[in-house]
């Protein structure tokens, strides 16, 4: 945006959902005014235009000062992103040892992933796999250097894949870590279509992050919705001063991005895993999809039913999203986050957010309570953090501003707007179980409230948005909460959820036997909705 | 009503018939194609052979000869490499990995069309004459025969007779394992259905996978879901369109999962622009007239979602999630 335009629409499409939101600058600041969201397939256009009529319906003063009224809505400015369906990954390797990292690299790219290692497979099932129509890119890969398990395939892996490269121009292949000395057999690659790459070596951790990152670039374009979810972490993460989680589930994919300030002379960082493997509605619901779902369900639904039921989310994810469909959702949502916490294991050791931010269209059905409860029932870890919505699906749209400056700016008008606050969940690790566990007294400005803390369970507190408090924990025995101690001191922030003392196991610990585990979640989640303890 | 809030658009939308058509059909290692780029191909026309048990040898191939990865090989007539002919694979240490394999099924196009692309190991790709139904998923490969059949009754397995064979049956909102697999034995080219659970859908893939097990070669059938996995009544659009086609000779194809045809003639019905069907939930199956949207609503389950006005032909009328409702284009 070079003028100077008095509003702009934002526009997010996704495989599902296209949302929509109309910023307009209100008292010298950027404000949200309005946002719609509805189901893919609706004319963008038609979704735009109903929002600025709702928006000059309901005050047609700020419209006619924000311009709408003499405005065409296709000429209002627009910052659109779109979030692209993921692609296909043939991942190969000389032995089963060298394939994981491979696989775990590309999973948390933007891949979907297909793999092959010479150990188990042989050349022309491993050839079946890199011909195979579906297949849009290539990751061959071994160590630095590569180990003696791998070397003696490295060869024969190397004049297979260039065969395939020559058979496959259109195809990106990477050559990772010790693969990349057989690039020899690759011939002149400088005519080729797609295009030939060197990467460093699959490692787990922070180690790995160069391959990640030239996985990602090679997977998605960079005006992808998800991958400007990064930068909007960055610039939020500089606006706010805090460490930023944001927690993306979407219908072919998740995110995961954090970022954290810059402090002294380092810059901000942010780390950034693009999962497809953890979207809402898995293309193929097989069993270990149905079995996430199924752990995850409120209702003891056989097999095959749910496997219909989570077919027919993938064909039209937003029909029947009422009654029964709300718990659907919110299961595969959960079974989404357990696959988004597998690919990205090393954020369990790091320091808890400050904020957490969830967004995505799978969030549009579900109250905001109960949408902090999904997150921290998969994505657990002791410790506290505020929990915020990204309820007019802005975030991306806003990462996607090419001028970092710019980004900040306008982030730093609207954070209060965009963000709808959803609580404070305080989750203390290594308690004991009994009668009681401690004691919370919470001082804000209604004066001093007193809480028992129950091991197992929720324990609400009314805390309305906007409201800050401070709340002090005592506890009888040593536990985890940021550091090791008896005694903390939080200051807390309120949202519709309140603040949430989470007293359950970490990790969560569910019973076997379904029924119990569906009647357990079902309290958890009722409680939640009800703000009543559980 | 005029404005936002009266525009259909804001429903979903579906295409009812798609031109043009580009069907892919996939080949492995060593599948032979019989057709080159920008041939013609005519219904039935062998476009393939594929091989039933593909394997690699090993084979010295003179370098006068500039084998290239993807290219054909045929051995000496005495066959002591082991194979007749096959498709080179890859060079390694002086020798190519050749895949061949002793028998083969002919793969035949069941429409006419033109062939854009060949990629040997890969896929063919032709462009069909004619228009296409899109499916959700069609199971079993591609096939052809005369459409018949009531959408709106359901068919049962001691429902089939003899002179079901050579058809394309369309069967209604759903039908089960066992009638599919009785369908394919008595001669039925294939099934267009609304739903397919995954209970039957599992059943019936692990019957064809048997059969496939055995020498002998299947004769083509295909399942065409043209919704999802729950029983749900055909969408109008889709039965007049069907309706239409009855007794036309059609083709189910599995890349895109669409009934092909091929008639020039034929007028597809264009739907009414403000008829809408509900997909999902308690009135799911019905269709009515967008009358408008009016804005979020508080729906059970406490789901706040963007929901419209929907009139139904009794007069009757509802408020309808958005995201339930889609429209035929």
């Amino acid at each position: 945006m070079t003028s100077e335009p008095r509003a702009f629409l934002t526009q997010d499409t996704g495989a599902a959902t296209i949302a929509a939101a109309l910023v307009g600058r209100v008292g010298g600041r950027w404000r949200l005014i309005g946002s719609l969201a509805v189901p893919a397939g609706a004319d963008p256009t038609a979704l735009a235009a109903l929002l600025v009529e709702r928006v000059s319906a309901v005050d047609p003063v700020l419209a006619a000062a924000l311009g709408l009224d003499r405005t065409p809505v296709e000429e209002l400015p627009r910052v659109e992103v779109a979030s692209h369906p993921p692609r296909r990954l043939a991942v190969v390797a000389g032995s089963e040892r060298a394939l994981v990292p491979l696989v775990a690299a590309a999973s948390r790219s933007g891949w979907r992933t297909s793999s092959a290692s010479a150990e188990t497979a042989d050349p022309l099932e491993m050839s079946t796999l890199l011909l195979d129509p579906g297949v849009n890119g290539i990751l061959a890969g071994a160590g630095d250097p590569p180990a003696a398990d791998e070397r003696r395939a490295l060869g024969e892996l190397g004049a297979l894949v260039a065969a395939a490269a020559h058979r496959r121009p259109e195809v990106p292949i990477v050559l990772a870590g010790g693969m990349a000395g057989q690039l020899h057999a690759f011939g002149d690659v400088a005519d080729r279509p797609a295009r030939l790459l060197i990467g460093s070596a699959a490692r787990l951790g922070r180690d790995g992050a160069g391959l990640r990152e030239l996985l990602t670039d090679a997977a998605l374009p960079p005006d992808d919705a998800r991958r400007a979810l990064g930068a909007a972490a960055v610039a939020l993460a500089e606006v706010l001063d805090r460490r930023i989680d944001v927690v993306e589930i979407g219908f072919d994919g998740g995110t995961r991005a954090g970022a954290w300030p810059g402090a002294w002379s380092e810059a901000a960082a942010m780390d950034l895993a693009i999962v497809p493997s953890a979207g809402l509605a898995p293309a193929d619901p097989d069993d270990q999809v149905v079995d996430r779902v199924a752990t995850w369900s409120t209702s003891t639904t056989d097999r095959h039913r749910l496997r219909d039921r989570m077919r027919e989310l993938r064909i039209a994810p937003w029909a029947d999203a009422t009654g029964e469909g709300v718990a659907l959702r919110l299961a595969a949502a959960r079974a989404a986050l357990s696959c988004l916490a597998r690919w990205t294991p090393e954020w369990a050791d790091r320091p808890a957010a400050d904020l957490v931010v969830a967004t995505g269209g799978t969030w549009a059905v579900a109250s905001g309570p109960s949408v902090a409860l999904a997150l921290v029932d998969v994505l657990r870890r002791a410790g506290a953090a505020q929990f915020a919505l990204d309820h007019g699906r802005l975030l991306a749209p806003l990462g996607s501003i090419p001028d970092a400056g710019e980004r900040r700016a306008i982030l730093a008008d609207l954070a209060d707007d965009l963000l709808a606050p959803l609580g404070t969940v305080v989750t203390p690790g290594g308690l004991r179980h009994g009668r009681s566990v401690g004691a919370l007294q919470l001082h804000g400005a209604s004066g001093r409230r007193e809480h028992e803390l129950r091991p197992g369970g929720l324990e609400l507190v009314e805390l309305p948005p906007g409201a800050t408090a401070v709340a002090e924990f005592r506890f009888h025995d040593t536990v985890r909460l940021g550091g090791r101690g008896r005694h903390f001191t939080i200051d807390v922030t309120g949202g519709l959820g309140g603040l949430v003392v989470d007293l359950r196991d970490v990790p969560l610990r569910l019973p076997e036997r379904a029924d119990l585990r569906g009647e357990l979640l079902e309290a958890w989640q009722s409680a939640v909705r009800t703000g009543r303890d559980a | 009503m005029t404005g936002a809030a009266s525009d259909v658009r804001l429903v979903p939308a579906r295409p009812l018939v798609i031109a043009p058509v580009d069907v892919i059909f996939r080949l492995a290692p060593g599948d032979r194609p019989l057709v080159a780029a920008s041939e013609s191909v005519v219904v039935g026309a062998p476009i393939a052979e594929r091989l039933r048990d593909p394997g690699l040898e090993e084979i010295h191939v003179p370098t006068a000869l500039e084998p290239q990865p993807g290219g054909r090989w045929s051995g000496p007539a005495d066959g002591r490499d082991g194979l007749e002919s096959g498709e080179l694979v890859f060079s390694w240490r002086g020798r190519w990995r050749v895949a061949g394999g002793a028998l083969s099924d002919p793969l035949e196009t069941p429409f006419a069309g033109i062939v854009r692309g060949v990629r040997p190991g890969t896929s063919i790709t032709i462009r069909a004459a004619g228009r296409g139904l899109r499916g959700i998923v069609a199971l079993g490969g591609p096939t052809r025969g005369r459409l018949q059949g009531s959408p709106d009754s359901e068919l049962r397995a001691g429902g089939l007779d003899v002179n079901s064979a050579g058809a394309i049956l369309v069967v209604g909102s759903r039908v089960d394992a066992e009638t599919l697999t009785r369908a394919r034995a008595m001669g039925v080219r294939g099934v267009v259905v609304t739903g397919l659970s995954s209970k039957e859908r599992r059943d019936y893939l692990a019957s064809e996978a048997r059969q496939r097990s055995a020498l002998h070669r299947l004769p083509p059938f295909a399942v065409l879901v043209l919704d999802g996995a729950v029983r749900r009544p055909v969408a109008g659009a889709v039965l007049a369109l069907l309706g239409a086609l009855s007794g036309h000779e059609v083709a189910i194809v599995t890349d895109p999962p669409m009934l092909v045809f091929d008639i020039p003639s034929l007028t597809v019905p264009t739907p009414p622009a403000d008829l809408v069907r509900v997909r999902g939930g308690a009135l799911a199956g019905r269709e009515g007239r967008f009358v408008e949207a009016i804005g979020a609503r508080r729906f059970p389950g406490g789901a706040h979602l963007e929901a419209c006005l929907v009139r139904f032909p009794d007069g009757t009328t509802a408020a309808v999630p958005l995201g339930d409702l889609e429209r035929f284009v």
